[in-house]
């Protein structure tokens, strides 16, 4: 049974692999079942060998595909070992990983076997026997295959904590040619359906910092062409119930997917521009309210005419300032026009997003670290959430010295050339754009060099995979 | 000026503090062991008095914060060299500002006093992620760590409450103690390796299967040690599960 077991965890690890997400964030919950609970900021408890963090058991249930997306590992087309897992076989694989504290929960991801709800239902089984059955309190990120039918979505949604949709591509014309099967309506149907239903359930948050202070959960955010009222259903109870031995309690009402939706999409395989993908998610976040939206760097993994050849290196650096300017619509209060406003449609490769603008807007700068706003601290490049609320903290007591800055951790070799300390300024000593690009490229390239020395570009994308690292990176 | 020294306990700790301001200003405050004779001022060995602790204990509650007393028990339970010292000085500096001490960052004092702090929370959420636990004998949990700093009984509300229903035993094996726990109820005590339990039957093909999952979730193309080093120390590494099992080839 064993052997049996590890080969199909072999193979449905392996196929899930792709998905960038392995956040175990957002809910907070002390242990309502028999095992296990939920910390609002996750916990990652590994780091596997390209140094994506472990917080999740990342599996597919079936890698068996009805689907034939060009991109994708598991293309009904492509000759790879198949396998499936038993709805009952993976919850105690859950239960015994989780005990021994190797992951914070299960992210349960699918291929398409026979049709989009034959799989959601297998999927629901499983989720419901961890959750009813063995008393599963800790995380549980499940994956909605479009095309999933309403009532089925919303069960699941009253078992896990976060839910996600994946649109794959970041135009509808890329995903026509590359993902045939799979429609934009049966992608945002299913997300406007979480969005309401979260609304209707009084919890939904929005992305990072960006809706602060607002309420969304008012009848002004939900979402038209609503499939008819399917959301409203409210929980029903799995057909073991009442023959289970242990009778657990039902999950506090109010609970779906308590850590909201979050999606995710490729880089790199159609053809669109840094522009179109940040705008194509500045939109998911406006209407949906998505938690966020992971990006994957294309590897290209199968051959065909529509993708780039398989050995173009996938775009990591790309797929890294891209995450750095999606940080600055969820917690820095930019906008993708700020973004782009000299016109041209791709980040700048060699400095991070939030440098570039502050360089095109010297206007704006300097700016004095004793008077300004949060808000306005925030667009300081080196200064982040922490170092913002810092200064402002300590500003009640004492004026902020220049050579506090740094203990407070404001990283100076960014942040100099765009304040003043006590109305001094501690830059070059020319306030020009060209100048201080200069110096800044200079300093960077320096550190570059010595992070690059061993693996090329890689290094750049340290810690897609969890939130926290990146936010660390960010500041 | 006087080095005081004294038994390495909490009391003991704030007993100084009293006599600091006492008896005599302290010149550094050190455990049996670590003193060296100064040649400057005497030295003091002190008796922790527990009436004397207490008084000290609720002045810094009440005139500094109970977010600062709490800080100086963490501080207290790292294992930076000097850290008696250092916590002197914040109190020294508390007891003048008041609750405002702990937002002032820029002072070097306070500098100091929030480092340790940072050493001993990062310590303590590594743990929550690096703890391994393995099913023995009996369906207890066992784990074995060794952190730098002493966090164990930092872990308790986090692990209690996950595993409110098996018992667990996390053993710090560099200090010879271990948090003991079943149903919410906790206890820290002396142990060593002889009282650890056999290992379940079922536990080494779990632990297969984690390292089998592990090595297969990485992507070949994006590989990046120094990242995965960077989050994954290597002295954490000897007890992890997924670095120390043998890796699981002969699968496919």
């Amino acid at each position: 049974m064993e052997e049996l077991l590890m080969k199909k965890l072999k193979i449905l690890a392996d196929g899930a692999k792709y998905d960038v997400s392995c956040s175990s964030s957002g809910a907070s919950r002390y242990n309502n079942g028999r095992l296990g609970n939920a910390h609002a900021a996750g916990i990652c408890h590994s780091w596997a060998a390209d140094g994506r963090c472990v917080s999740l058991l990342k599996v597919l249930f079936t890698n068996k595909c009805e689907y034939d997306c060009e991109y994708c590992i598991n293309r009904r087309s492509n000759d790879f070992p198949r396998a499936t897992f038993e709805p009952d076989e993976l919850a105690r694989l859950t239960m015994e990983f989780y005990r021994r504290n190797y992951i914070e929960g299960l992210f349960l991801s699918s291929a398409v076997e026979k049709s989009p709800d034959y799989t959601a239902e297998r999927i629901l089984e499983c989720l419901e026997l961890l959750r009813f059955r063995y008393g599963f309190a800790g995380y549980i990120h499940a994956k909605i295959i479009p095309g999933v039918s309403p009532a089925i979505l919303h069960r699941i949604g009253l078992v896990a904590d976060r839910l996600s949709v994946n649109i794959e591509m970041p135009s509808s014309k890329s995903l026509a040619q590359l993902a045939p099967q799979k429609r934009p309506k049966q992608i945002f149907a299913p997300m406007r359906q979480i969005t309401n239903t979260l609304i209707e359930h009084n919890s939904l948050v929005g992305p990072g910092t960006m809706f602060k202070g607002q309420k969304l959960n008012t009848a002004d955010h939900y979402l038209e062409d609503s499939p008819d009222g399917f959301s409203n259903t409210g929980p029903s109870l799995p057909e073991f119930w009442d023959q289970a031995s242990q009778i657990l309690p039902a999950p506090k009402k109010g609970s779906f997917a308590a850590a909201g939706q979050t999606t995710q999409m490729i880089i790199g395989a159609g053809g669109e521009s840094d522009k179109s993908i940040l705008t194509t998610s500045e939109n998911l976040y406006h209407a949906f309210k998505m938690k966020r939206v992971y990006y994957s760097a294309y590897i290209p993994l199968v051959e065909s005419p529509k993708l780039p050849d398989i050995h173009t290196p996938a775009p990591l650096k790309r797929e890294h300032r891209i995450y750095q300017a999606d940080w600055l619509l969820r917690f820095y209060g930019f906008t993708v026009g700020e973004l782009f406003q000299d016109g041209s449609s791709d980040l700048d490769p060699d400095l991070d997003p939030k440098v570039t603008w502050a360089i095109r807007n010297l206007d704006y700068f300097p700016l004095e670290v004793n008077k300004a706003s949060y808000d306005q601290l925030m667009r300081v490049p080196g200064i982040g959430h922490l170092s913002a609320k810092r200064i402002i903290r300590q500003r009640r007591y004492s004026a902020v010295r220049f050579d506090d800055l740094k203990k407070i951790g404001v990283v100076m070799k960014r942040a100099k050339y765009f304040i003043l300390c006590c109305g001094r300024y501690y830059g070059d000593r020319k306030f020009e754009p060209e100048v201080i690009r200069g110096s800044i490229l200079q300093m960077e390239n320096g550190l570059q060099m010595s992070m690059f020395d061993q693996m090329g570009d890689r290094h750049l994308t340290a810690g897609t995979g969890t939130g926290k690292a990146l936010q660390e990176g960010k500041a | 000026m006087i080095d005081y020294i004294y038994d390495g306990t909490f009391d003991g700790l704030l007993t100084c503090v009293y006599n600091h301001y006492y008896i005599d200003r302290a010149g550094g405050i050190y455990t049996g062991d670590s003193y060296q004779p100064n040649m400057l001022w005497g030295s003091m060995t002190v008796e922790t008095d527990e009436a004397k602790a207490a008084k000290v204990y609720d002045a810094i509650e009440e005139k500094i914060s109970a977010y600062d007393l709490r800080g100086v028990y963490k501080a207290y339970l790292s294992s930076v060299p000097g850290k008696e010292m250092i916590i002197l000085r914040y109190l020294v500096m508390g007891f003048r500002k008041g609750p405002a001490i702990s937002s002032l960052h820029g002072d070097p004092v306070v500098k100091d006093f929030q480092a340790i702090l940072k050493k001993i929370s990062v310590e303590a959420e590594r743990m929550l992620q690096f703890v391994r636990f393995s099913v023995m004998d009996g369906n207890i949990l066992y784990a074995d760590i060794e952190p730098d700093h002493d966090v164990l009984e930092l872990l308790h509300t986090h692990f209690c409450d996950r595993f409110r229903n098996d018992p667990f035993i996390i053993h710090d094996v560099g200090r010879g103690k271990a948090m003991i726990a079943y149903q919410k109820h906790w206890y820290i005590t002396d142990f060593d390796e002889d009282s650890v339990p056999r290992l379940s039957q079922e536990e080494l093909s779990y632990r297969d299967l984690w390292k089998t999952f592990f090595d297969n979730i990485a992507i070949k193309e994006r590989a990046n040690y120094r990242c995965q080093r960077n989050f994954m120390p290597e002295r954490y590494r000897r007890h992890l599960t997924e670095i120390t099992h043998p890796a699981q080839d002969r699968v496919l």
